[in-house]
């Protein structure tokens, strides 16, 4: 019995070990403040240049970038690591408490506050002299991102933002030749749509990055410009119009339930392309999912579809951080100087990674055509709330959001519930 | 001879056996400690000390963070456990797997080793058919059921075109209810060679003699199966049942791959839940609280079944 009993301990504590990350290995790093310009450094640097075993990034990266700046810094080489994205944030989490964090992070735009505020990420704008040089000349939207509190933590590496593609053999059905210029057109189109089986609009998820474009759009607003509080906000007339416009279209069938989170539904990437869905959102990276799967496949982009708060769209993209644990700070700092030129910029716009350079952006999206109508759109678009607790506001918000799509909630209940909820995380720990 | 040539040695002094006394205890105080030292180091590094730092984390707002001060809570995460409302949907989840899940795979399970423990044709092959699923990835079967039970999958074909039983649109990951009972037939179709296993070495050791009198005495199929068969693989029974239980309160895998615990948190399970308080929000002190909370009814509810099995054992034997 004893026997079995222990056994039964070790089974079940098996699940203890699970959230038991924290651990007292120190990083086997080299000797600390080797700033000797002789001694040989090699930079570790993490991203998700590859997710989705896309290699075109990559190659740019690890064949020309990377040889370019080995190249003009002898002494110093980097060893990029790709992460698959969705599991980069538990990596980073359970590297920083073991104390084995990078050199430089491609940190997604919504984890640079959370980091900061754990204290992993060195301050830009105090450790880099030059730092306003380079910030200035980035599009502030972006640069936003990376403010915590009193202290910039990074800059822009690349971005990105969310314009309409539609299928146009689908828009057709509805009688449009072009995509709906207004949200009022693609609205109406919903119902004809609906009643040959196509969805006008799709998208997977009701988080920020979803709605946002909507809800601004149509003039609302998730917060206060100063991002205190989201009562008042989140919950004003105006916000629960935008929405109340969706879940109408979600409830004549004309928008599917992939958005309130059915994970057996078609994706968005397949969808349009086969013509179940008309329109969706999304970034300039669809061109290279689509022309492997659906070489045929002929998408329109256009700027998000106009409101009353005109055609905003939501500010992606990543930046690049440099760790407080990192033992090589003066090289970390010369590969970020060469991140924000023109031969890193450029070679990755040509990737479908937008310049977050303003004036190489302008230079890109001539260059590189299908970029226009996302440059275009950053001109207007806005960046989500940049705080330490961005993602517990996206589970909130698309909790709270899928309890109105499927009617167990009326819009405004939910969102001023969803409000009250967002309020504590919003006002700064102080 | 010679021992009684010394008798007087003997008497003032037994030497012998008291040098055997006290050589055998120090030999024996030495020799099971280095044989248990390996597993009781593994088991003391690997599982007791995560195990008691899960417990300490537990009582604070943890920061994974080396340096940074976490500030001490004491028993507010588990308080905060019992006011979440997903913390409880998860459990029940859990629990309405466990409770779908378990009692299925014993009875197909001892079904299909009684099944395989007669002689037939390509027995061996069967044995390892049923056998492949429980040695395949969590995440392939995952993906594949995910698949399965797409809008556009395989299930509502079969059950449009094939059968004709449903008009073929049902969102099966789409609802809380459905997306359960696909997770569950995973958990099913994974576990049951799994008991089959067990249920066939326990079949082996069923007392031919027994049946065969039994048989003798006129007692039919089920009659023998009732009186010989099922007090002789007690035992087996008992651990399958008990480690299926724990195995089911444990689901993970398969929800996180097939929902993520959507729509909107209704297909969260404990594991799940956890995972994502500790791994996405970063709350490492809720997340160790409730694996806490999980550990301790799991091992109460072990007991109460090693309790309950022991009595049954004790009165058919």
């Amino acid at each position: 019995m004893s026997h079995r009993l222990s056994r039964l301990v070790a089974t079940t504590a098996a699940a203890l070990v699970l959230a038991a990350c924290g651990s007292d290995q120190k990083p086997a790093s080299p000797a600390p403040g080797s700033s000797d310009s002789t001694a040989p450094v090699t930079l570790t640097f993490w991203g998700t240049y590859g997710n989705g075993g896309n290699r075109t990034q990559t190659d740019v990266l690890q064949k020309s970038l990377i040889p370019a700046f080995e190249a003009a810094n002898p002494g110093v080489s980097v060893d990029y690591v790709d992460v698959p994205y969705d599991s980069f944030l538990q990596k980073l989490e359970t590297s920083a408490s073991g104390g084995q964090l990078p050199d430089l992070i491609r940190a997604d735009l919504g984890w640079v506050p959370r980091f900061a505020d754990d204290g992993a990420l060195e301050p830009l704008d105090t450790a880099m002299p030059n730092f306003q040089k380079f910030a200035d000349k980035t599009y502030p939207g972006s640069l936003a991102t990376n403010k915590w509190e009193d202290h910039y933590y990074g800059l822009p590496l690349d971005t990105n933002t969310r314009v309409l593609i539609s299928n146009p053999e689908a828009l057709a059905k509805a009688g449009l030749s072009k995509p709906p210029k207004t949200i009022e057109e693609l609205v109406a189109a919903g119902p004809k749509l609906a009643e040959q089986n196509v969805s006008v609009f799709a998208d997977s998820g009701l988080q920020t990055w979803n709605v946002l474009p909507w809800i601004w759009s149509g003039g609302g607003s998730l917060t206060d410009e100063k991002l205190t509080t989201a009562t008042g906000y989140l919950d004003s007339p105006e916000t629960v119009a935008a929405v109340q416009m969706l879940v109408d279209l979600y409830q004549q069938q004309a928008i599917p339930n992939l958005i309130t989170g059915n994970k057996g539904g078609t994706p968005t990437s397949d969808g349009l392309p086969k013509g179940s869905y008309a329109t969706i959102l999304d970034g300039p990276w669809m061109a290279g999912v689509w022309s492997g799967q659906y070489p045929d496949f002929e998408p329109t982009y256009s700027p998000m579809p106009e409101g009353k708060g005109g055609s905003i769209s939501v500010v992606g993209g990543e930046n690049i951080v440099l760790t407080a644990e990192s033992p090589n700070k003066d090289a970390a700092l010369k590969f970020i100087e060469f991140t924000q030129g023109e031969q890193f910029q450029l070679e990755m716009a040509a990737t479908g990674q937008m310049p977050s350079v303003v004036g190489l952006g302008d230079a890109a999206a001539k260059k590189y055509p299908e970029l226009a109508p996302f440059a275009e759109q950053l001109k207007t678009a806005r960046s989500r709330p940049a705080v330490p607790d961005g993602s517990k506001i996206d589970t909130i918000l698309n909790d709270a959001l899928t309890q109105a799509f499927t009617g167990k909630a009326s819009v405004k209940d939910a969102l001023t519930e969803a409000a009250k909820q967002i309020d504590p995380l919003l006002s700064p720990s102080s | 001879m010679t021992v009684l040539d010394r008798p007087p040695v003997r008497a003032s002094a037994p030497v012998p056996r008291t040098a055997a006394r006290a050589r055998r205890p120090r030999g024996a105080g030495l020799t099971p400690w280095l044989f248990l030292a390996p597993g009781m180091i593994l088991f003391l590094a690997a599982i007791i000390y995560p195990m008691m730092q899960a417990f300490q984390m537990s009582l604070y707002d943890w920061k994974v963070l080396k340096g940074l001060s976490s500030e001490f809570l004491g028993f507010d995460n588990y308080r905060r456990a019992f006011d979440d409302p997903i913390f409880w949907r998860a459990l029940v989840n859990s629990g309405v797997y466990m409770a779908i899940t378990v009692p299925i795979q014993v009875v197909l399970g001892l079904l299909v080793a009684i099944l395989l423990n007669r002689k037939a044709p390509a027995r061996a092959l069967f044995r390892v058919l049923f056998y492949l699923p429980v040695v395949t990835s969590w995440v392939v079967v995952s993906l594949m059921f995910k698949y399965l039970f797409a809008d556009n999958g395989v299930i509502n074909w079969a059950l449009r075109d094939v059968t004709g039983l449903t008009d073929g649109n049902i969102s099966w990951l789409g609802d809380r209810w459905t997306a359960m009972a696909a997770i569950s037939v995973l958990g099913i179709w994974k576990g049951v060679g799994w008991s089959m296993m067990i249920f066939l070495a326990a079949l082996q050791g069923v007392p031919r003699d027994l049946e065969e009198s039994a048989a003798v005495d006129g007692a039919g199929a089920l009659a023998r199966f009732r009186a010989v068969t099922l007090p002789a693989i007690f035992p087996a029974l008992a651990f399958v049942v008990v480690m299926l239980v724990i195995g089911g309160f444990n689901v993970f895998t398969s929800v996180l791959v097939m929902t993520d615990g959507g729509p909107a948190q209704q297909t969260q399970v404990l594991l799940t839940y956890m995972y994502q308080l500790a791994f996405a929000d970063g709350e490492y002190g809720y997340g160790a609280a409730m694996a806490v909370l999980l550990t301790i009814a799991v091992f109460i509810i072990s007991i109460l079944q090693l309790r309950a099995f022991r009595g049954r054992m004790g009165s058919a034997t």
